[in-house]
């Protein structure tokens, strides 16, 4: 009888927390899918960063942090402050690669970042992050060729090299497809595992016809 | 006492919703968080360390949060700009108040730096002025260094030359650095009246910093400029690149490692080809051939490989030429000047931290450098041999305070021939430097420090200190100062009749104000520079010279940068004024020396035209007249030429992404630039003496190039090597 209860308490209290971190996960991340202000998304940066602080053996915490930064880079203006920002995520997915160094997600996301440094001066950084953006998501589709965000950054990368250089995308084109069949594919191994993406892939092979 | 019926019960109720109350106890911590100047902090993270509760901040810095955790933890305050907070607190149910003052951190990119005197380039450092792919892409420059820092305020052009001259001072007095080391001669041989060629590209460098003068107590044996060139890190991917250009070919190889990389690289150069095509004014018996090859490794050292770099760099290059120089008075007679020119470098450098506070970096570095001429086959030359050796130790005191020391020596060993005459000279540097840099805040920074040197030839030992400060009042401008002494040795010429010489010595004062935003930027330099103890022959003779020699040179620079206004438009404006005179070598008084001019004008525009997938570029250059000495006329150094003016042109076309087409032309316009006049050594039977005027060898110079990269990775080309 006793035994019971404790049994019964054990899952019921393990339960609990393991909800706490779903629960408070979940939460964010929706809020950083649908933030609208660079506020927003900082206040969701900062509770990810709460969470890693208090969960050391999760990857996805630092994970959101740093994807939080890489959109308020997107949408910061000042070339110097987005440098600053992208250097927090970089710093933040560090963190995260720390507790799990060959996750794909991760690895992707390290592309995207580079992607995005890109854009602040194309002329004197095009060739160095542009480079490294795609060893970075070859990397990444290496440690999991189901990834459909590696595949989707891919292609938004050859999309931007192929505009560059005044091609037709059919290569990006391509990968955007492989893409989204993946995004209908896949899964989510858990209900903090990252989902986004689709919506750009989307938008890209919806511009191929 | 016995318990029983309705009490009992009470009293079992009341125990089981106090423990309830206690369970559920919670702490609420509230306060404000605010900077220095007590403006609110909004989006603040704030957090009991290691636990999930926590919040950020709002509008007007303010939180609340409550907190079931109990006994003693950290609260963290953190936000980008600032220095993270911490503080201890006792958690036991009693509200908490908290009023956090967060510290600016100074390592942010809005800061003030050092700016008097210094151009940076760097591909990582935002705000900087000017960017390693912008030196490989002006026009007129044909991918020399040299050449787009000729575009720069502070150097005057000196188209016969090819060197850097800055601010009144001769191409000498600029001296190159790699990874920190010297380099003896960084410019390849060229004809007499042709410009040479820096041997290093720019596309070996991730950064360059130019300055033309109070450069770091670090950098000695300069009297004018400091050209400080930063190697670049490991390669990220295995690559051959192919160039094929109109005057050679060249092939590297690239392979990369984890840790480590290699490159090779071999280039080949013929002018024949195209002098046979291009008329020039030169009377050439073999024009320029060079075999040259060079090769870089580099290796990551400690854990995960960040915690240093070992670095190798080594060049070895052979040329030749001949020509024949014709008499002035009786262009008939003529002499055949055939030079061959053999040199080698190499670099090793190492920099590691040692923890979080100690970095420690050093290195060697060996030049050999051979100029074995004929004339008219009598054999007459130049050998040095040099060693630099550099140790430097790094210590972040504070966040805001930074300590340099260092110590090196720089050996030479320096041997001339002429058919049966000798003369040499072994000269050993010592030095030793120490620097501190300080932040007093964001606002304003010092740095100070010195070099003591000791000579081992003329056996002289001196102290140079160097001072910078910076302020920058608010978000815009910054005003900077500098003020130095510069010590180098004299001329080798001159040290070889006279071992004994003096060393050269410069004071600089610069004031510099500065604006850098967006992609704008506006700079504005006034500076002063005192000579003293330059090489002046006694009673004009050359075989006799005495460290008796002066000078000065002052002016005013303005720069004016913008790749904002116009879309896929680059462009920026140079002017620099200078009044410099100097009593020195042969001059009979003070006068202004024949390679400076008064004002020096560039323009320089970079287009990219995306539906071409071209970048044009295009240079103007302008330089009021030189001073030149008319034996025929009274006074010294009193004639002046006629004004130099160039406009360049290059287009860079990108096919594919694997492939660059690249051609460029100096002089578009022709004009026919004269650099000044030589003359005959003896008056003419009327008394006369006769006169040529140095010209360029050919009015305009083509160059036509393409590139092909081959690597795994489609989207690499060499547009930033160009």
């Amino acid at each position: 009888m006793k035994t019971t209860i404790i049994l019964i308490a054990t899952f019921v209290l393990t339960n609990v927390f393991a909800d706490k971190y779903t629960d408070q996960m979940t939460k964010n991340i929706d809020a950083v899918y649908k933030a609208a202000t660079i506020e927003e998304l900082q206040n969701a940066v900062n509770s990810f960063e709460r969470i890693g602080g208090a969960e050391k053996s999760k990857w996805e915490p630092f994970y959101y942090a740093s994807f939080g930064y890489i959109m308020i880079a997107n949408r910061e203006k000042d070339a110097a402050k987005k440098d600053g920002y992208l250097d927090l995520a970089k710093g933040a997915l560090d963190k995260a690669a720390a507790v799990k160094p060959d996750e794909s997600e991760i690895v992707a996301l390290e592309g995207f970042i580079y992607m995005i440094r890109v854009s602040v001066d194309p002329a004197s950084r095009g060739q160095k992050y542009s480079s490294l953006a795609g060893q970075a998501y070859g990397k990444a589709i290496g440690l999991n060729p189901q990834n459909p965000r590696a595949h989707a950054l891919l292609a938004q990368l050859q999309l931007g090299t192929a505009r560059f250089f005044n091609q037709a995308p059919t290569e990006a084109c391509e990968t955007a497809k492989k893409a989204v069949a993946l995004f209908d594919s896949s899964r989510p191994e858990s209900p903090v595992a990252p989902m986004w993406g689709r919506g750009m892939t989307e938008e890209l092979v919806k511009n191929c016809q | 006492m016995k318990c029983g019926g309705l009490f009992c019960l009470m009293k079992h109720t009341f125990i089981l919703l106090l423990f309830t109350i206690s369970a559920a106890a919670q702490t609420q911590i509230a306060g404000k968080v605010t900077d220095e100047k007590g403006e609110a902090i909004p989006g603040a993270n704030v957090v009991i360390r290691d636990t999930y509760d926590g919040t950020s901040t709002a509008f007007d810095g303010t939180f609340r949060f409550t907190t079931e955790e109990k006994g003693t933890h950290f609260i963290d305050v953190t936000f980008v700009g600032f220095k993270s907070f911490q503080q201890q607190v006792d958690v036991k149910g009693a509200s908490i108040d908290l009023q956090v003052i967060l510290k600016e951190d100074i390592n942010q990119l809005d800061a003030v730096v050092i700016s008097a005197g210094s151009f940076t380039a760097g591909e990582e450092k935002r705000r900087t002025i000017l960017k390693a792919v912008d030196i490989a892409t002006t026009a007129g420059a044909t991918a020399d260094i040299a050449g787009a820092l000729n575009t720069l305020p502070g150097t005057q052009k000196v188209g016969e030359s090819g060197r850097l001259f800055v601010r009144g001072g001769d191409g000498r007095e600029a001296r190159t650095f790699i990874d920190g080391m010297a380099v003896l001669d960084a410019y390849g041989p060229s004809a007499p009246n042709t410009p040479s060629r820096g041997r290093f590209l720019p596309f070996m460098f991730k950064g360059t910093s130019f300055s033309t003068g109070g450069y770091s107590a670090e950098y000695g044996q300069a009297l004018s400029s400091a050209l400080v060139l930063n190697s670049k890190d490991k390669a990220d991917m295995n690559q051959t690149d192919i160039g094929l250009l109109s005057v050679g070919a060249d092939v590297a190889q690239t392979i990369a490692g984890e840790r480590s990389s290699w490159t090779g690289k071999i280039q080949y150069t013929n002018i024949t080809p195209y002098f046979n095509l291009i008329r020039q004014r030169v009377d050439w018996f073999s024009a320029p051939v060079s075999v040259e090859s060079s090769t870089a490794y580099r290796r990551q050292v400690g854990k995960d490989g960040k915690d240093g770099m070992l670095k190798f760099f080594g060049n070895f290059n052979r040329s030749n030429l001949a020509m024949y120089n014709h008499d002035i008075a009786q262009p008939e007679i003529k002499q055949l000047y055939d030079l061959t020119n053999t040199y080698g470098y190499g670099n090793g450098s190492y920099q590691q931290s040692l923890n979080d506070k100690w970095n420690v970096r050093g290195g060697l570095s060996y030049t050999y450098n051979a100029n074995d001429v004929k004339l008219d086959g009598s054999p007459l030359g130049e050998a040095e041999k040099g060693v630099h050796g550099k140790v430097v130790l790094e210590n972040s005191v504070s966040d805001n305070v930074e300590v340099r020391i260092g110590t090196e020596a720089i050996s030479r060993s320096y041997d001339a021939y002429r058919d049966t005459l000798a003369q040499k000279f072994y000269e050993t540097v010592y030095a030793s430097f120490a620097e501190v840099q300080a932040y007093a805040n964001k606002h304003l920074v010092v740095k100070g420090g010195g070099r003591v040197e000791y000579n081992s030839l003329n056996q002289q030992a001196g102290v140079d200190p160097r001072v910078s400060v910076a302020y920058k009042p608010g978000e815009g401008g910054q005003f900077s100062f500098a003020y130095g002494r510069f010590r180098q040795s004299a001329a080798n010429q001159y040290v070889r009749v006279n071992n004994n010489l003096g060393s050269e010595r410069a004071e600089h004062f610069i004031v510099n104000y500065q604006v850098v935003n967006d992609n704008r930027t506006l700079r504005v330099e006034a500076y002063y520079k005192k000579y003293n103890d330059l090489v002046k022959f006694f009673n004009g003779d050359v075989n006799r010279p005495m460290s008796n020699g002066n000078g000065f040179a002052r002016g005013v620079e303005f720069f004016w940068r913008d790749s904002k206004t116009f879309k896929n438009v680059d462009y920026w404006i140079s002017y620099s004024f200078l009044d410099t005179e100097r009593d020195y070598l042969a001059f009979p008084y003070s006068a202004t020396p024949s390679f400076a001019s008064k004002h020096n004008f560039s323009f320089v525009y970079k287009h990219f035209f995306t539906s071409l997938k071209s970048q044009l570029g295009l240079t103007y250059s302008f330089s009021s007249g030189r001073p030149y000495f008319d034996p025929n006329s009274e006074k010294f150094n009193g004639s002046l030429t006629p004004f130099y003016q160039d406009v360049s042109a290059n287009v860079s076309y990108l096919p594919r992404n694997w492939l660059i087409v690249y051609a460029s032309c100096t002089n578009l316009l022709g004009r026919n630039n004269i650099f000044g006049y030589e003359y005959a050594a003896t008056p003419d039977a009327n008394g006369l003496y006769a006169s040529r005027a140095l010209r360029q060898a050919a009015n305009r110079f083509l160059f036509l190039g393409v590139f092909i990269t081959i690597s795994k990775n489609k989207s690499v080309n060499q547009l930033p090597n160009l």
